[in-house]
């Protein structure tokens, strides 16, 4: 998720990652690849019927007002610059009226 | 010498089928014994969609990376052998699930030329090794076996029998008692860390999701129904999702994953005469799938 501000400039940047990770249980090091994973350690996958929510406070710097919000959820595919975007949602967020 | 007679009748009675065929050696000899490229001569449309899916690649990853590389590789895995010509069968416990034959089927001077062909990247060999027709309607189509026995030589099992199937080796198909149940693909797409092998192995956890995080919600679909859809009234073998065909894969993830977001800006009193300028950005993913994503 980003936002920035009217001139582009960028003022807030996170990311949430949904998975279950694992490690081999002989070491607190999590690992990739079926011959080495042994137990999950923690599950932030997203779980059947469920919603997973958020709440993003983004504190804007001195002047600005006006940020562009950008959303987008991705399913990334083996490695991350690989990915699908699922969607995107995209919205012009004002304090002033 | 009666009872030498009466035991070695016995004996080769009991004999599997393939161990009286002999096992597979190399490469060549396991693909031509699962060779299913008989079926699409009747199953076109069948054939078509399975050649494009995951079983008919099962030993290469996404963009057709060999997955199993390092276990062939000394030193990489705990199974690794020093060298190709010291593995066996139980060096790829992949194998019980990207390629099944290969622990009924093979022995281990197969294990040395899968090895050798995975050191070499050798795609053209490898590639012939895929999880065809016959390993989920035959060697996979049974897991009652004390109850139905092993699978016949010469039968296939499906959803419906067949008596009469017209095809020259497997000639007619029996009713499988799972094929259109979940547990038909649990049997891969897994419970957990495979504790059966010297190390464990961890792979999909998905059936285990389906079981314990989904039936548990009411959920009542079996894998078959959003996976295996039917197509012109056939059930579509492509198996989705096949994830180097990524619209098609975008398609089945926006089928059951959907993002709301609400936002709002305004300046908070955090404390007297201090107001924080701020966006909030509400996000709910919601997912409906009958398994955890992701998983496999």
């Amino acid at each position: 998720m980003t936002a920035k501000s009217t001139d582009g400039k960028e003022v807030y940047n996170t990311e949430r990652h949904y998975h279950p990770q694992a490690t081999d249980c002989r070491s607190n090091k999590m690992l990739y690849g079926a011959q080495v994973k042994t137990q999950y350690i923690r599950d932030t996958s997203l779980q059947p019927m469920e919603t997973k929510s958020e709440s993003f406070e983004i504190f804007l710097p001195e002047g600005v007002r006006t940020v562009d919000v950008k959303v987008s959820l991705r399913y990334e595919i083996w490695k991350p610059d690989h990915n699908i975007i699922i969607t995107e949602f995209n919205k012009t967020v004002s304090l002033d009226r | 010498m009666k009872f030498l007679k009466l035991f070695l009748v016995v004996y080769l009675v009991m004999l599997p089928v393939s161990a009286l065929a002999g096992k597979a050696k190399t490469i060549e000899e396991l693909a031509a014994m699962y060779d299913s490229s008989s079926c699409k001569e009747c199953h076109a449309e069948i054939y078509a969609q399975w050649e494009q899916s995951h079983h008919a690649r099962s030993l290469m990853g996404v963009l057709g990376g060999l997955f199993m590389t390092p276990l062939a590789m000394k030193g990489k895995t705990p199974f690794s052998p020093d060298s190709p010509e010291e593995a066996t069968i139980d060096t790829f416990p992949c194998f019980k699930c990207h390629l099944p034959q290969a622990r009924v089927d093979a022995d281990d001077a197969f294990a040395v030329d899968y090895a050798k062909a995975l050191l070499a990247q050798d795609k053209a060999r490898l590639g012939k090794l895929r999880i065809t027709c016959i390993v989920c309607h035959n060697t996979k189509a049974i897991i009652h076996k004390r109850s139905e026995g092993h699978p016949e030589a010469g039968v296939l099992y499906g959803s419906k029998e067949i008596a009469d199937h017209g095809d020259k080796i497997f000639k007619k198909v029996k009713k499988s008692s799972i094929m259109d149940h979940a547990i038909m693909c649990g049997q891969c797409h897994g419970m957990g860390p495979n504790l059966e092998f010297e190390n464990p192995v961890q792979c999909a956890t998905l059936y285990g999701s389906y079981q314990h995080n989904y039936l548990s919600k009411g959920g009542q679909k079996q894998c078959q129904e959003c996976h295996m859809k039917k197509v012109d009234g056939l059930a579509d073998h492509l198996l989705a999702p096949n994830w180097n065909d990524l619209d098609g894969t975008k398609k089945l993830l926006q089928d059951a994953i959907s993002l709301d977001v609400d936002t709002v800006g305004y300046d908070w009193l955090l404390k007297s005469k201090d107001h924080k300028p701020m966006v909030v950005v509400n996000t709910r993913i919601n997912q409906n799938a009958g398994h955890r994503i992701p998983d496999g």
